[in-house]
């Protein structure tokens, strides 16, 4: 039985007038209408935000990631953090062939780990596997994206200039891997191996001594335990925080235009006015 | 049957009340009803949840050819409420599917021959605003020839329609002056208690194949070059060795598989306002989805028809922030699913005898799943 959906068949037949009509007039009738501008496709116009977040970062109502990060939004679009962020840099870790057994020999796919950071505080990883090299590294610059956390610094001692290291002792956890960071004066420099040091300068922290167990030969383990590691650094309770926190409206609702505000607009009709009185 | 068309957004309505015919599709706007016998009862127009009045959505021509008979006049109206509170609640959305039974396959052509007397009849009495308005509807050059005539013969009905609903007019003469004055001559839905939202027209387009996809993944851009990435693999030292990797799938912290597959169709057209794929399968953004009901009439499962994807809620939005005293921020969705009945059965009022045969409005069910 052969069925056919009919709705681009609708196009061909009578809509023809309207959809041809709106495939070629695209460009200005929007402009017209709008003075936005549509017809031209350049890269960063090219957007259309999916997530009711990304709605509102596209309309310019959130500013920075921070008040994405105080009420845990998840970032569902990595053009939310392209926006937000400036210069944020983006770094290839590593590119591993996988494989898999099948029937008719191995199947080989590239894994690639990607680290992007602005160097000020903000850092994130991708991992993604794709049977092509350049495919993978694509999509692992969209998952470190979509990954971006911020990083808690703090002093080792006096609290002079800007922070630079670690606030607390903290560790982190992948697979078999631990990772401790530990706050370090001034001048020591990241003290770590050659792989999360990567995700340390990115972090933007300049001085911390490491410490690691496990079995770190499993690279992978061992970036996403140093990762964890920083997610954890604003986790941790500090006297700073003891204070009560005044709590903020979360964006969505913040931005919600509640229809009692567009109450005061007068319900006009499009061609109404006012007869002329008879004398 | 499994190919997927996807609607583009095309020209925005000069005015949102505008009339335009059921064999339109386009987005927002007042519903375009064919000639009913019966019109449309206001309680399917009424929204389950707050009871206010239902505003259109989507309206989609959607015919369908089947191997015993074809359904030309198929129409599906996706409706919605604005309220506030009824954004998230499923119940407030209704989709009908109206569809003119016939039991012999006719040409398609015929439908619109046996309409056209009707309408010429009515506008006989009204040749003066048919010639004027001929001549006023050049705002469009891209119109085809039959586009016009048709329009023309709606035109001249809807003014017939406002001349005599319209209580400010003064004379016969002063009525079609004032027509021909108006930018545009495109004829308008008298109706002012509905609320409208901001209407653009859609085109089709078929969904082509994987390599555009990549291609879309690319807009981001990036700093890494092929050649870079020789270099670093080449830098392996240290006995350091990347052991012990598996596959692994895709995570991100805020997004999960199924949510990406989801996004990485979406990037392949980033406009896209639905999906149309009838009997194909539904791109879920939530790997748990609720379950269905059966078809009311006929008892069998219902299949899948088409999606509305989230940019057309970013157009919508877009366009309505300069005018209406309706605002659409309740809706947070992700995608709307609409399954239909596979047999797109009738609700049973059907005459065999009656030649110009009914109409039927049949309601279908639609799965909102939001954006968390």
């Amino acid at each position: 039985m052969a069925e056919r959906g009919g709705f681009g068949r609708g196009f061909g037949g009578r809509g023809d007038g309207e959809g041809g009509r709106g495939g070629r007039g695209r460009g200005g009738g929007r402009g017209d209408r709008r003075g936005g501008r549509r017809g031209n496709k350049s890269e960063e116009e090219k957007w259309v935000p999916v997530t009711k977040l990304g709605r509102l970062v596209k309309s310019g109502n959130i500013t920075s990631l921070e008040q994405i990060y105080l009420h845990s939004l998840p970032v569902k679009e990595h053009q939310i953090v392209d926006a937000l962020t400036k210069d944020l840099k983006d770094e290839v870790m590593k590119i591993t062939p996988v494989q898999k057994q099948t029937r008719a020999g191995q199947r080989t796919r590239f894994k690639a780990f990607v680290v992007v950071g602005d160097g000020n505080g903000h850092v994130g990883l991708g991992v993604k596997c794709a049977k092509e090299v350049a495919t993978a590294i694509r999509g692992a610059i969209i998952l470190a994206k979509l990954s971006v956390i911020p990083v808690r610094r703090g002093y080792w001692g006096n609290k002079i200039g800007l922070p630079h290291t670690v606030p607390c002792k903290v560790t982190g956890k992948c697979g078999s891997v631990t990772v401790r960071m530990v706050p370090a004066p001034r001048g020591a420099g990241i003290v770590a191996a050659r792989v999360p040091k990567k995700v340390l300068q990115f972090a933007g922290i300049e001085d911390v001594f490491t410490s690691s167990r496990g079995s770190t030969k499993i690279l992978g383990n061992f970036v996403k335990a140093t990762f964890d590691c920083l997610m954890k650094t604003y986790g941790f309770l500090t006297p700073d925080f003891w204070m009560e926190t005044r709590f903020s409206n979360s964006p969505y609702q913040q931005y919600t235009d509640l229809l009692s505000k567009q109450a005061t607009k007068a319900i006009l009709p499009p061609t109404e006015e006012i007869p002329p009185v008879e004398v | 049957m499994g190919e997927v068309i996807l609607a583009m957004p095309g020209q925005w309505a000069h005015d949102y009340r505008e009339k335009a015919d059921h064999y339109t599709s386009k987005i927002g706007g007042l519903p375009d009803w064919p000639d009913l016998d019966i019109p449309v009862s206001g309680k399917l127009l009424l929204c389950d949840f707050c009871g206010g009045k239902l505003c259109l959505v989507a309206q989609i021509y959607a015919p369908l050819s089947m191997a015993e008979r074809s359904i030309d006049e198929r129409v599906i109206y996706v409706l919605g409420c604005m309220k506030k509170d009824c954004g998230s609640n499923p119940q407030s959305w209704r989709v009908l599917r109206l569809q003119r039974c016939k039991q012999d396959i006719e040409s398609k052509d015929e439908p619109l021959k046996a309409e056209q007397p009707e309408e010429e009849s009515t506008s006989v009495a009204e040749d003066k605003p048919t010639s004027q308005s001929s001549s006023v509807k050049v705002c469009d050059d891209e119109d085809s020839d039959s586009d016009i005539d048709l329009d023309d013969l709606a035109q001249a009905l809807e003014q017939a329609a406002t001349l005599a609903s319209n209580s400010k007019k003064q004379d016969g003469t002063k009525h079609t002056r004032k027509i021909v004055e108006g930018p545009v001559a495109k004829k308008l839905i008298d109706d002012l208690t509905t609320p409208v939202l901001p209407c653009f027209y859609i085109y089709s387009q078929r969904n082509s194949s994987e390599g555009r996809m990549d291609k879309a993944n690319f807009v981001g851009g990036s700093s890494i070059s092929l050649k870079e990435i020789e270099k670093s693999s080449g830098n392996e030292s240290e006995g350091e060795s990347w052991e012990g990797e598996a596959y692994e799938y895709d995570k991100a912290l805020g997004a999960d598989r199924t949510y990406l597959k989801f996004k990485k169709q979406l990037d392949a057209y980033p406009e896209q306002c639905f999906r149309y794929s009838y009997g194909g399968n539904a791109l879920f953004p939530v790997a748990n989805v609720p379950k269905l009901g059966a078809c009311k009439i006929c008892g069998s499962a219902r299949r899948f028809e088409l999606q509305l994807m989230p940019p057309l809620l970013y157009f919508l939005q877009e366009a309505s922030d300069d005018s209406s005293n309706f605002s659409i921020d309740g809706w947070t969705w992700l995608t709307i699913i609409i399954f239909t009945c596979p047999k797109n059965c009738c609700s049973g009022t059907c005459d065999e005898k009656s030649s110009n045969s009914c109409r039927c409005i049949v309601e279908e069910e639609a799965i909102v799943i939001q954006d968390d």
